[in-house]
């Protein structure tokens, strides 16, 4: 495969997945928030904050009263975003264009169709009263994808690069709203001097990544700050938790590493490194510090992005 | 004349019984191949066909069978217009065609051979040397250079019409980047999801063989020495007109879709750069054009293409599909000597007709031409896209003038043919929710290589949508049909 199509195909990995998960956290937040057990929970500027945040930190700092409609258009429609569900759409077009030739008609002809739908999508509506309808239809747009990718393509090197891209957004989209709605928490407590540990947020986390039900049943528990951080960051049967991506990431990394015991220099090496820190981390370990484990998390991921760049792309 | 039908959807047919009509006769009856579609068509409601069509460019932008228009503020995304009535070729008609397309192309390839070694056909006085001498498309380089396989051009397309004789001509031959073939595969498509009804009551060649025999002609002219060759299409990139067709042919054959930059040249031999190191390649299929290929040997700022490439395939280390230097052969000016190049290489009568042409460059025929332009078509030997062509009989006085001081400036430069009556053929028209009669061409693809050959049974039907116009480029406003060659 050519590694300029490799980096197209990681890419349209990673804008699929980034743009279900803004989609998601939108639609969770504020439809969550209208009857949330306190006020600050029920203001729109609180919601309106929380989603910007996730979509784009720096864009938060430029704005202290937020305007209902500007936000919702920035995230999902604004053309000029680049954080917007509609450029993460045009850019998974875009390399799946640039990689046309590698993956099934099938799957192409729905991202292209995707994309047509999106950039068409009334914009007065969406704003007006087309929240919902639009990021559901997001959600199940990309879900549909993802099963296009699992079962019209050949389980090679282009398969383990689109995943490899889906897993390393997913994880890092997962803890970027874990951190978000942590800070939420955080003001609520400021705020009303509710609890952390059993503030309404870790609910609305865990249905901001479709696994409230499953948390349910797996701790038979009402959420707590301990269980829902140990569900969504280092127990590996959650399919969005933080570990079943990092088993997934290393799982892919093997269809390309090329030697048996990978460089220490190399994008295999710091996954499989990162994979066992995680795997014999407890959440004792993680709630000490939670701030900084989401801070290094991040960078660490970063890194990873780095180095299959240097790794894998950078012939081109 | 008005339609001989009752039929709503053809409420504002009116052909003009100077061209030939796909469709009807003179006598006013239904053309006998066309008979069962029509009677199938006559099921169908005004309503229905504006739905269908509107079902069929849906598919075609979901498909992303699309092309960019560049203008001042945005890139507007643009699909070719495709028309609901296939265009039916019956199967006595199509043995003419395909045993014609394929005889010009052997004798082309000839011809080309000998242009680039001995020149025999000028030194026997057939062809002139000035229009050789003259030719930007002459390449010096490629003298004497034996390319794998003696292929010049392994892809042809030959544009025909059928004129008001009933009889085919051809208009153009094309055997530089010809391009196309994916909108016949796409068109069949699109009618297959629209008007899937009508399919079993014909029995019509599939045309989605071409990627399987393109595969195995540019296989066919591997370099010396290697066993499996590694095929791969060069493209210019997403930003080209013709990147569907480009990502289309590459997925159709199963081969890897390059960009210049993702090749790599080391000891004459060519690489691309893949997630696991280099790789070699043997056969690029070029969708680049000659200039272009290679900025040490052509085009200085050429960043299409990559440096070193023309010396690898001088070395026989690569295999460029199709060979450079094509151009000179397929020059309008060239084309007037087909008769007589089919002759003299293959020694076979040419099986289609060539429309009859006057050469500027010669004092009599310029004579001529310049006292006769409202009855021509004046044409740049060296333009391609429709582009510079003149029609005689649509030209104001003052136009007239003016195209008679272009051509006298550079003589060389133009070709007139009488105005050939391009057959019309029913079209759905948006705007009057019906079908009317345009003019139309067909565009066949036929491929050579080292023992192997193969005319695609089907061919690119384009249409010119404005009323009475004669153009049919995709770059001038044109669409185009889906084309059904009969089994029987």
């Amino acid at each position: 495969m050519l590694a300029r199509v490799a980096n197209n195909l990681f890419w349209m990995g990673r804008y699929l997945e980034r743009s279900e998960h803004i989609a998601r956290y939108m639609n969770v937040n504020y439809f969550s928030s209208l009857d949330s057990p306190n006020e600050l929970g029920q203001s729109r500027q609180f919601v309106l904050r929380s989603m910007l945040f996730v979509a784009d930190e720096e864009e938060l700092k430029e704005h202290k009263e937020l305007d209902e409609k500007k936000v919702l258009f920035d995230i999902g429609l604004n053309p000029e975003k680049q954080f917007s569900i509609l450029s993460s759409i045009k850019n998974a077009q875009q390399n799946a264009n640039g990689a046309r030739d590698l993956i099934s008609s099938e799957l192409y002809e729905s991202v292209n169709t995707l994309n047509r739908v999106v950039k068409n999508y009334d914009k007065d509506r969406f704003v007006k009263n087309g929240l919902f309808d639009f990021t559901t239809m997001i959600t199940a747009n990309v879900a549909s994808l993802r099963t296009k990718i699992r079962s019209t393509l050949l389980h090679d090197e282009v398969y383990a690069i689109i995943m490899l891209g889906i897993y390393i957004e997913r994880a890092n989209q997962v803890i970027r709203i874990i951190n978000s709605k942590y800070n939420d928490a955080l003001v609520e407590k400021a705020n009303s001097g509710a609890s952390v540990t059993k503030s309404y947020e870790w609910t609305t986390l865990l249905k901001c990544v479709e696994t409230y039900d499953m948390m349910r049943r797996y701790y038979r528990k009402i959420p707590t700050s301990h269980t829902v951080l140990d569900f969504l960051i280092l127990n590996p049967v959650c399919p969005r938790s933080i570990m079943n991506s990092l088993n997934n990431i290393q799982y892919y990394i093997g269809f390309l590493s090329k030697e048996e015991i990978p460089n220490k220099d190399s994008a295999a090496f710091l996954i499989g490194k990162l994979k066992y820190d995680h795997q014999y981390k407890t959440i004792e370990d993680v709630q000490e510090n939670l701030k900084g484990f989401i801070e290094k998390l991040v960078e660490d991921l970063f890194s990873v992005g780095e180095k299959m760049d240097k790794d894998y792309f950078s012939l081109y | 004349m008005k339609a001989p039908t009752k039929l709503p959807i053809f409420s504002s047919y009116e052909f003009d019984s100077r061209f030939y009509d796909e469709i009807f006769t003179d006598n006013s009856e239904v053309r006998k191949v066309y008979e069962t579609l029509f009677n199938l068509f006559s099921e169908y409601s005004v309503d229905d066909f504006a739905n269908l069509n509107d079902k069929a460019k849906d598919a075609f932008f979901n498909q992303g069978i699309t092309f960019q228009v560049y203008g001042d503020k945005e890139t507007k995304e643009k699909i070719f217009p495709f028309d609901l009535f296939p265009r039916i070729i019956g199967h006595k008609e199509w043995c003419k065609i395909e045993k014609g397309a394929l005889q010009r192309s052997k004798a082309l390839n000839k011809f080309l051979w000998d242009l680039y070694h001995e020149q025999k056909i000028i030194k026997e006085g057939i062809v002139p040397i000035e229009l050789i001498d003259s030719s930007v498309n002459f390449l010096k380089q490629m003298k004497g250079f034996n390319p794998p396989g003696e292929i010049y051009n392994h892809v042809s397309g030959t544009d025909l019409i059928k004129h008001s004789d009933g009889d085919y001509y051809v208009l153009e031959d094309n055997i530089r980047c010809p391009s196309g073939v994916s909108y016949v595969v796409g068109n069949r498509d699109a009618l297959k999801r629209t008007l899937f009804g009508v399919f079993d009551h014909y029995q019509s060649y599939n045309v989605s063989d071409y990627g399987q025999n393109l595969l195995e002609i540019i296989e066919s002219v591997k370099p010396k020495g290697v066993d499996i060759p590694k095929c791969v299409v060069l493209t210019p990139g997403v930003y080209n007109s013709a990147y569907y067709e480009h990502s289309f042919l590459a997925k159709q054959m199963g081969v890897e879709l390059v960009e210049g930059r993702d090749l790599f040249i080391e000891n004459d031999f060519v690489y691309m750069k893949t997630i696991k190191g280099l790789e070699r390649v043997d056969v690029i299929y070029r969708r680049v054009d000659d200039l272009f290929i290679d900025p040490l040997e052509f085009k200085k700022d050429s960043l299409l293409g990559v440096p070193g490439l023309f010396k690898c395939y001088m070395k026989g280390k690569v295999c460029l599909v199709n060979a450079p230097g094509t151009g000179v052969a397929d020059d309008k000016a060239i084309y007037t000597y087909m008769p007589q190049i089919i002759k003299y290489y293959l020694d076979e009568e040419p099986i289609l007709n060539n429309v009859y042409t006057y050469h500027c460059s010669r004092p009599s025929e310029l004579k001529y031409v310049l006292e006769n332009i409202d009855k021509l078509v004046i044409k740049p030997v060296d333009e391609s896209g429709g582009y510079g062509i003149s029609i005689g009989n649509k030209l104001t006085k003052e136009e007239i003038e003016k195209v008679k001081i272009t051509i006298k400036d550079d003589p060389r430069k133009y070709i007139a043919q009488p105005i050939m009556s391009l057959s019309t053929h029913a079209t759905y028209i948006e705007e009057e929710n019906s079908f009317e009669p345009r003019h139309v061409d067909l565009r066949t693809f036929t491929l050579l290589g080292k023992d192997k050959d193969f005319v695609l049974k089907g061919g690119l039907t384009r249409v010119a949508l404005k009323r009475g116009n004669l153009v049919v480029n995709s770059s001038q406003g044109g669409g185009s049909k889906d084309t059904w060659v009969l089994k029987k």
